[in-house]
């Protein structure tokens, strides 16, 4: 990094534009929202910048039509309970594979490995015949339960776990410390950020998934806002303003939680980029 | 490690095909039985009904009778409320009977209805659409009305209904599906537009050629596009419509043999794929048509009734006028309209639930239940004679005068044809790809729609 020959101050400005581009690109679509959001219905389809006139009506409409704050709530709680569920066990299995070489790990974790690449609609039916039969419908249970193992957090958090250095796990267990110690005294607080960044990764699938709670739950008072988003969407006509209203407010919670994290989630997508 | 993680990838591939196949296997004998189950119930084993009238009989010492209700209406903002108002009329009627109105939206509804025949709980009641309808019959185990109730009641019920409006939902002879929320395809039209290409409003096209005719006219004048011809995404309710207006056939009256690359079916795609090439139609998707229409910016647009409410809102926002006239003719060839939307089916196996939903599926389609269908949720009466009545539907229609011409179409009503066997959903899609190929090509249309035929076939089973 030291040494700043002249190639390396021409770049920064081609790679500043490509980025501001492509920022930009990113940003645009959620300014669209926000902007669509605030729109009465006669200035929807016009292309300003700005709404010409200010309304609030958007978003009084999106939250009467449905259970907005009960809907918000069910989300929150489904997508934090996943994430914490998922994180734990894939922090159990990623140290597990990490710490002991046994026979038939491979082919364990080939077998995770695999229902990463099984697509939701083929164990659809048979996870929700599995949780009728507990009785789980229309519960958070029944939400939950079936997604408290993720193939993909396992598998990120067993790469992130392989490139902690052995010594220390060594070192740590020489002064005594059991193997349950090792892992949350000694690797987890190291490899925090990471962790972090996967959670929210998980956060974000969990709060997007609209199928599987379109399955468990009947009741909009019992189902998450995904499944709320889709009121305002026929096949005859979307009502855009107060979709785009409704939007927004769903995608709140997940922008807070970014930004509360953000540091680590930047922090671990460089470290994934460097190894 | 690379020899071990092959060998165990190997095995890993090896057991999860295994254990596909077995949890394949097991929801489809699952499903299987259940619909073994359910006939068996229908038909009566003895046991059966003994159970379901007792419940009759407890439901009618006042235990309520709960039945749960598939709807797509309800998953939809602007038409959540009509539909409950019907239940609730309903309730308030029926007292010993509770509808748990299920919001469920139209694209995801067949797969949750799957879903739960596959776990043992189908709805009672469910809102389906007419292109499911065979699939409904043969794999959800929708039940006849004339199985339900006695033939007497029966044709008392469906006095003043429209004869046509009634087979929209038979199969083989029986009635399956009561039309619930429908619509027609209309030609709205843009008066100011025709007015600004020196077109009369007064007498808007009655013939495609006319259309052809007008729309350049119309975008020779004013710039806009001057027509655009709705439905080849989606379903293929509007495609059916043009067939059978030309005198074609998308599938044989023995329900075996796909008829869409016949020539007169060629020939309404042709016109279709006239009317674009000629510069006439615009090559935009519905979705955008559907919000240029609003905007003023089309002359006109053959696409559902539905639409109607909120081009009257747009309309008077953007200082246009809305007209609309009935779908036009191939020179003069009887229109056969083709409905789109849903019916009402019966999945329950119980007796006690069957007959509790017949009175719902009575309600919901008795004058005051269409008179709410009309003007609350927006869609089409199938009892005509509620037009002229000052108790239901009068006024309604003195201050909505552009439902006439979809009215008008009533008479000639066609029902909109499901495709036989599982396959049905790919056979319409192969039907609707074709079309769209068709529509955008320059060259003779006849080898694709043919060959689009030829695929469908095979997926007859």
């Amino acid at each position: 990094m030291g040494n700043g020959t002249r190639g390396f101050r021409a770049a920064p400005a081609g790679k500043h534009a490509v980025l501001i581009a492509l920022g930009f690109l990113a940003v645009f679509p959620l300014y669209w929202m926000i902007n669509t959001s605030f729109k009465p219905d006669t200035e929807v389809f016009s292309s300003s910048l700005l709404p010409r006139h200010w309304t609030f009506d958007n978003y009084r409409t999106a939250w009467n039509s449905v259970p907005m704050a009960r809907m918000l709530t069910n989300s929150l709680a489904v997508a934090l309970l996943q994430t914490g569920t998922q994180l734990f066990t894939s922090i159990l299995a990623a140290f597990a594979f990490t710490r002991w070489t046994f026979k038939g790990s491979s082919l364990i974790y080939g077998l995770i490995g695999l229902t990463w690449l099984v697509p939701f609609q083929v164990i659809m039916i048979p996870n929700y015949v599995m949780i009728s039969s507990f009785g789980w419908r229309d519960s958070l249970m029944g939400l939950v339960v079936p997604n408290i193992a993720s193939a993909f957090a396992v598998l990120q958090l067993f790469n992130t776990f392989k490139s902690f250095p052995r010594a220390l796990i060594e070192a740590a267990r020489l002064d005594g410390a059991s193997d349950w110690k090792v892992l949350w005294r000694t690797i987890f607080p190291n490899l925090r950020s990471a962790i972090a960044s996967i959670g929210i990764l998980l956060f974000i699938t969990a709060w997007n998934d609209y199928f599987w709670p379109l399955l468990v739950t009947t009741k909009m008072e019992h189902s998450t806002i995904q499944k709320g988003l889709q009121m305002f969407m026929s096949s005859e006509m979307n009502l855009w303003g107060p979709l785009m209203a409704a939007t927004t407010i769903a995608s709140l919670p997940v922008l807070v939680i970014y930004l509360i994290l953000q540091r680590q989630i930047i922090d671990s997508f460089v470290k994934g980029g460097l190894r | 490690m690379s020899l071990a993680t092959k060998r165990g990838l190997a095995a890993g591939v090896l057991t999860l095909a295994m254990l596909t196949t077995v949890a394949c296997g097991k929801t489809e004998n699952n499903s299987a039985s259940n619909a073994a189950g359910g006939s068996s119930a229908a038909e009566g084993s003895p046991s059966a009904s003994a159970g379901a009238s007792q419940t009759a009989d407890s439901g009618a010492s006042g235990e309520k009778i709960k039945l749960t209700f598939y709807s797509y209406n309800l998953a939809t903002a602007g038409q959540k409320e009509g539909t409950q108002q019907l239940i609730d009329e309903f309730e308030k009627a029926n007292p010993d009977i509770e509808i748990d109105g299920i919001p469920v939206a139209s694209t995801d509804i067949n797969a949750k209805v799957q879903a739960d025949i596959a776990a043992g709980s189908p709805p009672d009641v469910a809102q389906l659409v007419f292109d499911g309808l065979d699939y409904a019959v043969n794999n959800f185990g929708a039940k006849p009305l004339e199985d339900i109730v006695p033939a007497d009641e029966l044709s008392k019920a469906f006095e003043g209904f429209s004869p046509n409006g009634l087979k929209l939902g038979q199969l083989n002879g029986k009635t399956y599906g009561l039309p619930f929320t429908f619509s027609t395809p209309v030609l709205f039209y843009n008066a100011k537009l025709f007015k600004d290409a020196g077109l009369d409003p007064e007498t808007p096209p009655a013939t495609w050629a006319e259309v052809k005719q007008d729309a350049l006219r119309i975008a020779q004048k004013t710039g806009v596009s001057g027509v655009h011809i709705g439905g080849a995404q989606g379903n293929d309710w509007i495609i059916q419509a043009l067939i059978g207006s030309n005198g074609g056939k998308v599938l044989s009256d023995d329900r075996k043999t796909i008829q869409f690359g016949s020539p007169e079916a060629i020939g309404a795609i042709q016109m279709w794929q006239d009317m674009i090439a000629s510069g006439a139609n615009d090559k935009l998707n519905d979705g955008d048509v559907i919000e240029a229409f609003a905007q003023g910016k089309v002359g006109m647009l053959l696409f559902t009734s539905a639409l109607q409410s909120m081009f009257v809102s747009s309309a008077q926002a953007g200082g246009w006028e809305l007209k609309a006239a009935a779908m036009p003719s191939f020179d003069g060839k009887p229109t056969t309209p083709v409905n789109s939307g849903s019916a009402l089916f019966i999945l329950s196996n119980d007796k006690a639930k069957q007959e509790a939903a017949w009175k719902f599926l009575n309600f919901v389609t008795s004058e005051r239940g269409y008179t709410i269908i009309t003007s609350k949720i927006g869609y089409l009466p199938l009892r005509p004679a509620i037009v002229d009545d000052p108790q239901y539907l009068k006024d309604y229609v003195e201050q909505n005068p552009l439902i006439k011409p979809n009215l008008e179409q009533l008479d000639r009503l066609q029902p909109w044809v499901s495709y036989p066997g599982p396959n049905w959903h790919q056979i319409e899609t192969t039907l609707l790809d074709a079309v769209q190929k068709s529509i955008l090509s320059t060259g003779d249309i006849t080898p694709i729609m043919q060959d689009a035929q030829k695929q469908a076939q095979s997926l007859v089973q």
